[in-house]
């Protein structure tokens, strides 16, 4: 059962990556940005958009069967923790650099992640006895 | 917590607003959507719930939350968008709060502490 947990989060986290990185490579190819139906055009008009809206459909499938076994807690902070997989790529795919503010940034999200992840966990367990 | 003016346009930082903005309404339409007790299960549920406004103003939100987040990664640099993102987890539990009056316990309250350090880390100086 522990696999089944770990393999869920991971795919959740990778879908929630593919969607952040298409997310990227569509606005990308859309630039510049405008409220306008050209730019809809421009966004609609390349495959990425469309590799973000996979993401979102499988992470949203992915996290409703997980909810229905895993804890809540884990559940929680791993759908919020592909922020350090979308830095990682970011670096490689689009020769971004990891700032120190951005790492201590990060290091500061990712702690309170954990926190409110195991908020959540405490909330839902049962207290024992006391 | 707003983004400083000197080191993201105005436009990035409007984006980056619309986006907590759109995200928490999508997210407590959602929750108001399916909260109903009275709603009953399975089909029943759906059916009342697609004949009153909260889900469909969830899934518009959601829409317009899609299209705003394109136009912002787009703008900025992708790793420092997700961090930037990361406040609407914050937004949410503060709006849970305030509106269906879910605790906010001392560790929620840390997490949420942290969070928000840690935009503004990436906001002002990132």
């Amino acid at each position: 059962m522990r696999r089944f947990y770990l393999f869920g989060f991971l795919l959740l986290m990778g879908f929630d990556t593919l969607s952040q990185i298409s997310f990227k490579y569509a606005g990308t190819q859309a630039l510049p940005v405008a409220a306008s139906v050209a730019w809809l055009l421009r966004v609609f008009g390349q495959p990425w958009v469309y590799g973000a809206i996979v993401g979102y459909v499988g992470a949203f499938f992915t996290w409703m069967s997980l909810l229905k076994h895993a804890p809540i807690g884990p559940a929680f902070a791993a759908s919020h923790l592909e922020v350090v997989s979308v830095m990682l790529l970011s670096v490689w795919l689009f020769d971004e650099h990891l700032t120190v503010p951005r790492v201590l940034g990060a290091i500061a999200i990712i702690a309170g992640i954990v926190c409110l992840g195991l908020a959540e966990s405490r909330e839902h367990t049962p207290e024992p006895a006391a | 917590m707003l983004p400083a003016a000197g080191s993201i346009s105005s436009l990035v930082a409007g984006l980056w607003l619309l986006n907590i903005v759109l995200d928490t309404s999508g997210q407590l339409a959602f929750k108001a959507a399916a909260g109903n007790p009275l709603a009953g299960d399975g089909l029943a549920r759906w059916k009342h719930m697609a004949a009153r406004p909260w889900l469909w103003l969830g899934i518009a939100c959601y829409v317009i939350e899609f299209l705003v987040w394109i136009a912002f990664l787009s703008l900025i640099p992708l790793s420092e968008g997700v961090l930037l993102g990361s406040i609407n987890i914050v937004a949410i539990m503060v709006a849970g709060r305030f509106l269906f009056g879910e605790k906010l316990t001392r560790l929620r309250v840390i997490g949420i502490l942290l969070v928000t350090l840690g935009v503004t880390i990436v906001g002002v100086a990132g």
